[in-house]
This record gives structure tokens, sequence and C-alpha cells, in this order.
């Protein structure tokens, strides 16, 4: 059981706050699901998460190890996985080479084709021809390859058809099942909140709602509000 | 070439050509082989330092040169040869890494241009602090390592010195290729110099990687300078600028193709050498290298070349 814990976390970007004062919890078999309108800091809050920037301040810690300070290959090392935004393949390696770069010792690369068989016969095409489902689908099984306890993604479903952000969902729901902690940044509402444990939704850098996915998804009125504004704050459980 | 005389109109409606002319060709065209595969040895250099860490590195050469005074030091200060030159590599090395640690610690983050201009900087700090250690232009006692010739080529001799930095040119680059694309550490530069946040992400030991790049580069120069100095005056400027050739060689390569590359640095000396022999031009050979960069850049242009990952 992997536990991320992050709390009072800032981060700057231009010496300007993008993120304020986050606190978020993510927990073996489960999915916290982060929401927000564009520019609302999800992205940062991940980035500063992984170590893409540097924190101004808070901590981030994978079962009570303290992260904030390492570099980013220090924290993939100690269990922690991002998927950025926009499909980061290695465009001039093949699929397998793709898959090999991020292969943990104690990995086997089997575990990747057996979560997206449709890769299986990509194997040695290069990463830059694939689809664009079929590159979100590498970036996600070429993270796990690391052996992640905590899965970081971003914006998977991205210009992506529905038939194929369905797949993908119920891909990281299974991932949550067979025990990793899942953070998911994502547009698609809706989607996310059905398949996502507790929900987070950010507003200009700042946490609004903290809850439950099932409840927040009962109250579409509820969400829209807390995405274009209104009250400062709002946790129904706190 | 005291040999070459006036020849008359008539002479020059001979149907067949001049052999000795021809000969005195192509002895010039020989003799440029050693600079050609320096060029070459250390054009694949820049291309494998700019394809893994993206930097365009205009110091390679001028750390050569700073070995190789060192060399020359241990030398005229009574050494044994082989041992200074293997403390030379091992310094050569150390060079390198010491200023990929500079690029990657402080310039990680820094876009291609401005880590282009920090490596120019770094040469012009180099040379002035060389140029002021060696004396400029004093003249000093480089051991060639590798004297006589290696065999005839038409009648022309062809020195050991230019067989080897070429058979060193030629071994780097198969060795990078090998190196890229059957390793597990050559994947990892690959992904690096794709993706290096990405890379990063995923755990690979990027700084490691990047200091190994420049470790080896460093070790190839070094060597490749030591031979060479004897062959050109060996003076702390000549030496460091050899790098303006060793890009124009990597240009052909359009920074990509270790073979474009080692054939382009080749080809340079050799029209270096020929144009050595004709008297009218041989004043401009230090221009060619340049010649060939416009030319290069000016048909790149023409044909809009895009790198298809970017
Ligand atoms: N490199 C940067 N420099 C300065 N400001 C930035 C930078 N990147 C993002 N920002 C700002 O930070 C804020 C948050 O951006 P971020 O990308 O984290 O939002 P997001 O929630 O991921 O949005 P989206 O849904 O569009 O992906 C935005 O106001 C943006 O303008
Ligand atoms: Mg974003």
């Amino acid at each position: 059981m992997s536990r991320l814990v992050v709390s009072n976390l800032s981060i700057n970007r231009a010496e300007l706050p993008v993120v304020t004062s986050v606190d978020l919890i993510a927990e073996s078999g489960a999915i916290s699901v982060v929401l927000g309108a564009n520019g609302a800091g999800k992205t940062t809050l991940l980035e500063g998460l992984s170590g893409v920037i540097p924190v101004a301040g808070g901590t981030i810690a994978i079962d009570g190890r303290a992260l904030q300070k390492a570099r980013p290959g220090a924290r993939s090392r100690e269990g922690l996985a991002h998927v950025e935004q926009g499909r980061t393949v290695f465009r001039q390696l093949t699929t397998e080479e793709n898959l090999r770069v991020s292969l943990h010792p104690g990995a086997d690369i089997g575990e990747a084709y057996a979560l997206f068989p449709e890769l299986v016969q990509r194997r040695t095409v290069k990463a830059s021809l694939l689809s664009g489902g079929e590159q979100q689908m590498l970036v996600i099984a070429r993270a796990l390859l690391t052996r992640p306890k905590v899965l970081l993604i971003d914006e998977m479903s991205a210009g992506l058809a529905p038939v194929i952000v369905t797949r993908l969902m119920t891909a990281v729901r299974k991932l949550a099942d067979d025990g990793l902690a899942v953070v998911l940044v994502e547009q698609f509402a809706a989607l996310a909140l059905s398949i996502g444990n507790r929900a987070y939704v950010m507003r200009r850098g700042r946490v609004v709602y903290d809850g439950d996915c099932a409840k927040l998804r009962q109250s579409p009125g509820e969400l829209h509000r807390l995405y274009l504004g209104g009250t400062e704050t709002c946790r129904p459980d706190g | 070439m005291s040999g070459r005389t006036m020849r008359s109109g008539a002479d020059l409606d001979r149907p067949f050509p001049d052999w000795e002319k021809m000969n005195a060709l192509l002895t010039s065209a020989v003799a440029g082989l050693t600079a050609g595969g320096t060029y070459a040895l250390l054009g694949v250099c820049a291309v494998f330092t700019y394809r893994l860490v993206a930097v365009v590195n205009f110091t390679g050469a001028s750390i050569g040169a700073a070995v190789t005074f060192v060399l020359i030091a241990l030398f005229e200060a009574g050494f044994p040869i082989w041992p200074s030159v293997l403390a030379g590599i091992a310094a050569g090395t150390l060079t390198g890494v010491a200023i990929g640690y500079i690029m990657t610690r402080w310039f990680g983050e820094a876009s291609a241009s401005t880590k282009a201009a920090v490596t120019v900087a770094l040469l012009v700090g180099l040379i002035a602090v060389g140029l002021r250690l060696t004396g400029g232009q004093h003249p000093h006692n480089m051991p060639e390592l590798f004297p006589g010739s290696a065999f005839r080529l038409a009648g022309v001799e062809v020195t050991i010195a230019s067989v080897l930095t070429i058979g060193l040119a030629v071994l780097f680059t198969i060795l990078s290729d090998l190196f890229l694309n059957r390793t597990k550490v050559g994947l990892n530069l690959r992904a690096l110099a794709d993706r290096p946040m990405a890379a990063e992400l995923l755990g690979v030991r990027v700084q490691l990687l990047s200091l190994l790049v420049w470790g080896m580069t460093g070790a190839f120069t070094t060597f490749a300078l030591m031979i060479i100095a004897p062959q050109r005056s060996p003076n702390f400027m000549t030496l460091s600028l050899l790098v303006v050739p060793a890009l124009a060689a990597a240009l052909i390569g359009l920074f990509r193709s270790f073979w474009w590359t080692l054939a382009g640095g080749i080809a340079l000396g050799i029209v270096e050498g020929l144009a050595s022999s004709i008297e009218s031009v041989s004043q401009y050979r230090g221009a060619i290298p340049f010649l060939v960069v416009l030319a290069v850049l000016l048909w790149s242009q023409r044909e809009a070349r895009w790198d298809e990952a970017r």
C-alpha cells in the first residue's frame, strides 16, 4: 500500500504564484481526479510533483519520504511516474525501444503489451508514426515499466476519439485496481468522475473542492459553479 | 615543386594530361589527407556531441590543443612519450567532462544558440589563456607520435599519421553507430537527445550520460590533436581554430550523419591540399572551410530540410 501526500504546495511560474497551498492525497487502489478550467494550474501542479519545475513551498511525500527537493530522476526511482501532457513519446525510437528505455530491471516488457495489446503489432514502428491513441497508450505503458507506486497522468484524452478515451479510462481504472495510486488530470469531467474515487477541483491555482467523485458527479450544477467561480472555497467533507 | 615549368600554348593543346603536373596534384591531395582525417574526426565528434547533448561545441579542438601543449611540456621536460600521451588523453577526457559539467549544470535549460555561444566564450577564454601560457608563436618541439609513411599510393607517400587519423575517424563513426544502436546506454542516449525531460522522468541518468558523451569526445579529439599537431605549426591558436573546418565537416553531414561528416572532413582536407599546390589560390586556402559552410547553408536554405522530428 502506497500513499502520496501533498501538503501546502505552492508553485510559481515566471515569479507569479500559479499553484497556491494545495493539499492532495493519492492512495493505492484509488484514482484522485483533478479537474479545473484551462489555466487553473493542473499541469503546473503535476510538474511540481514530478520535479519538472521546482516548488516554492510545501511538501511532497511518498510513504513518508520527502521528495520536494529531489531531481525528477530521483523521484522516478522513488516510485513516482509522470505521463506528461502532449504524448511525449521518443519520436525517433520505435515503440519497443520507447518501452526499453524505461524498463525497470524487475519489470517485463510483456506487461506493457498485456495492458495495451494494440501496441504489439506496432512494435517496430517509429513512435512519431503512431496514431494519437497509440502514442498515448505507449507513454502510459512506458511509465508503468518504471514500476511506479504513484502515476500522474495529464490530459490523456485530449484530441482522441471517444471510443479510445473510454478504452484508456478502462485501462487506468484497471491499473488502480491492481494497486497503483493514480492522479488523473482531465478535461472530460464526467468520464473521469465515473472512474475516479476522490475529486479535486482547481481554480486559479487553489483547490476549491475536495471530495467524493460520486457526489460531484450527481450534481452537475455544483461542478459548473466550481469551474466558473462563486464562493471562494467549498469543502463538503471538511 | 621545382619540376613545374611554364607551358607554352602548344603544350596546353595536348590531348593527354601532363603526368608531372598530375603527380604534383596527387601529392598535394594526399598531403591533405592527414588534415582531412583530423577534420573528419573532430567533425564526427561535433556531430556526436550535437546529436546527443544538443550543443554545437566550439571547444573540441582547443581542449585537444591545451592537452597537446601539456604533452609538449612533459616531453620537453624529458618524460617518456607514451605515458605522457596516456596522461594527455586522460586529461582531455577530464577537461571534456568539466566543460560538460558546466554545460549541463548551468546551461542545461538554455537554448541551442545560448549553449553554442557559451562554448564560443569558453573557446576565446581557452585561447587567451593558452597563448599566454605557451608563449604565442614561440616554437615548440612537438614529438611526432607516428613518424614515417605507411605505404605509397600511385607513387606518393601516404603518412602513418594520415592513415591513423582517418582510421580513427572511421573507427569513431562505426563505434558511435554500434554504441547508439546496439547498447542500452546508447538507447538511453538517443532517448535523452529526443526528449531530455521525458527521459529524466523515466529515471534515465541524464547528467551522468551527458558527461559520458563529453568525456568520450574529449578523449578522441585530444588524441586527434596530438597526432596532427606536428604537421601544423604547433601554435595554440592555429590548433584551436581547427574547430572551423571540423564544424564545416559537421555541417556537410547536416549535424546528423556521421558518414557524411566523415566524408566531408576528408574531402575538405584533400581540397585544401590541392589548393595549396595551385599558386593562384594557395594563399586563400584557409577560406575553403568558410566557403563550404556558406555553400552548405545556402543549399540547406533552398532545400528547406526539416528534421522530421521537430
Ligand atoms: N512556462 C510558463 N511561464 C509562465 N506562466 C506559465 C507557464 N506555463 C503556464 N503558465 C501559466 O500558469 C497557469 C496555469 O497553467 P497550467 O498549464 O498549469 O494550467 P492547466 O490547468 O494545466 O490548463 P489546461 O487545462 O489548459 O492544460 C496559466 O495561467 C498559465 O498562463
Ligand atoms: Mg494542462
